[in-house]
């Protein structure tokens, strides 16, 4: 166990803070934020416990867990938090740590929200815009669940919520050029 | 007539054709012009934040900067993701111009960003820009008789220092809207709790327990209809609510339209120019309550309601 006072320097606790422009240290566990989270329960530790893990410099275990690729960015604990910390800020942080680091939650769950993510982001390069009816048809092929939702798209498709062509960015050279530096950025920041 | 910059964001042509149709007849109506802003690329929402930071900063960045080649001071924002995104990026840029510089120098080939185009979301713009006696003095059909429960879900107003809208907690501005059009407003403790929307393709399960409480919920409240303004709930709302009807194992069957629809049709535009044969949850019967006496108040039949199931529940 690992206490506070004995921690010479904490530099995930750092490294937490410099992301997400948050002081976690001011967390002072009065559990409002795990109250108010619509998806706490599914969490394998509510955002009160993050905060404290970040506090204690126990990188590891916060790293590993899948509370920050549950997290909804609904901001509901944020505007309720009596300490004013950016809670959803830090659960970016501690997502985007974790890619960086390779760190992998090799549980279903997160591996089919990443698996979603990385549909969305490739959709998004090739074509500019996003297209929800192939992002289905693509998350369903590649998590091998072929019919899921399948049962609501004839309805979906002959009342016009979903069209089979869709429209894209004219200077898509512009958008993969973003991709690319935007990219190239991230390395260089991370090096 | 006064223009706006309009982003529709990508449902505006798919999922929400009739937000994007209404939202047009709406604008005619209150004399405001919608200028697209050319080329527009997808905003990142809900992916890019959670995957990468330059990305997820520089593809509303992009938008932005194009924005600015219009002539106009404020762009409208139809989707809440949209809104939620493009204005903490625009918050973020003019908080830290050093990054806004790096971005369009090198990741964005659009030319530079200086920050003069404010942002608002649609029902902001109705609420604070045209308001709600200009929008009361319009009406041409009132929808008195209806009873309607007013869903803002979280981003059109948190987090409150990016949105500086309404609170964020009971905001009102819809509500208010909805009564300068005649309809009744129910209290309705549900209005910003998540309905999970980023969720949707891939954590289904997650949805239907959120969406399932809010839609229980405005039907306790004894709204005939929910009334949204943003196409991921809608959305969820109602394309997913049959099967949240399966997974609870009880009938909900209420309608969600957008604030627009509403609008447009109190404004008196023909019924099929609000596009209703797009519901998936149909809503002809709660319009049909248009005209009716309301009978006031829906508190007690809640209470009422809630005590033998708890019995129920306990046997
Ligand atoms: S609400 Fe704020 S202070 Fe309270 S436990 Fe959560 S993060 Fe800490
Ligand atoms: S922002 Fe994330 S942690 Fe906070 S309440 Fe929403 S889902 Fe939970």
């Amino acid at each position: 166990m690992i206490r506070l006072g004995y921690l010479e320097k904490n530099t995930f606790l750092e490294a937490v803070n410099k992301k997400s422009g948050a002081n976690v240290l001011n967390c002072y566990q009065c559990g409002k934020c795990v109250s108010t989270c619509p998806v706490s329960s599914y969490m394998d530790y509510p955002p009160r416990v993050i905060m404290q893990m970040i506090k204690l410099g126990m990188k590891e275990e916060a790293l590993k867990a899948n509370s920050m690729w549950f997290c909804l960015t609904c901001s509901a604990c944020s505007g309720r938090c009596p300490r004013e910390i950016d809670i959803p800020a830090v659960m970016e942080a501690i997502r985007h740590i974790a890619i960086e680091e390779n760190y992998v939650n090799k549980t279903k769950k997160v591996k089919e929200i990443r698996t979603f993510h990385n549909i969305f982001l490739d959709m998004v390069k090739r074509y500019g815009r996003n297209y929800e009816l192939r992002m289905m048809a693509e998350f369903n092929i590649r998590t091998r669940n072929l019919f899921k939702d399948m049962h609501l798209a004839p309805k979906a498709l002959l009342k016009g919520k979903i069209t089979i062509g869709h429209e894209h960015v004219k200077r898509g050279k512009a958008i993969r050029k973003m991709y690319a530096m935007a990219d190239k950025l991230e390395k260089s920041q991370k090096g | 007539m006064t223009k706006l910059t309009y982003f529709p964001g990508c449902s505006a042509h798919g999922t929400s054709e009739e937000f994007d149709h209404t939202l047009k007849l709406v604008m005619k109506t209150l004399n405001v012009e919608l200028e697209e802003i050319p080329d527009w690329n997808c905003c990142g929402a809900t992916s890019a934040h959670v995957m990468t930071e330059n990305l997820a900063l520089s593809l509303p960045l992009r938008n932005l900067v194009l924005a600015e080649k219009l002539e106009n001071n404020t762009m409208g924002i139809a989707c809440a993701s949209c809104y939620s995104r493009m204005k903490s990026t625009k918050k973020y840029m003019d908080e830290h111009p050093d990054k806004a510089k790096e971005l369009t120098s090198s990741v964005i080939d659009e030319g530079e960003y200086t920050g003069k185009v404010e942002i608002k979301s649609m029902l902001q713009f109705c609420y604070e820009e045209v308001g709600v006696e200009k929008i009361k003095s319009l009406v041409k059909k009132s929808l008195s008789g209806l009873k309607v429960a007013c869903y803002y879900g979280c981003l059109l107003t948190r987090p409150k220092g990016v949105t500086q809208f309404d609170s964020p907690e009971y905001p009102m501005s819809m509500d208010r809207i909805m009564e300068a059009l005649g309809a009744t407003a129910v209290d309705f403790d549900y209005k910003t709790e998540c309905c999970g929307a980023s969720f949707s393709i891939s954590r289904t399960e997650v949805v239907h327990l959120l969406t399932g409480k809010i839609l229980e919920m405005a039907k306790e409240a004894g709204a005939d209809l929910i009334v949204v303004a943003c196409p991921l709930c809608q959305s969820n709302l109602d394309m997913r609510q049959p099967d949240i009807e399966k997974h609870l194992g009880k009938k909900i069957g209420i309608p969600v339209m957008y604030f627009t629809q509403l609008m447009a049709l109190a404004f008196g535009y023909p019924e099929k120019e609000l596009k209703l044969s797009k519901h998936i949850v149909p809503v002809e019967e709660a319009l049909s309550n248009i005209g009716k006496v309301v009978e006031t108040p829906q508190q007690p039949t809640k209470t009422k309601k809630a005590v033998p199931s708890a019995e129920s529940e306990a046997k």
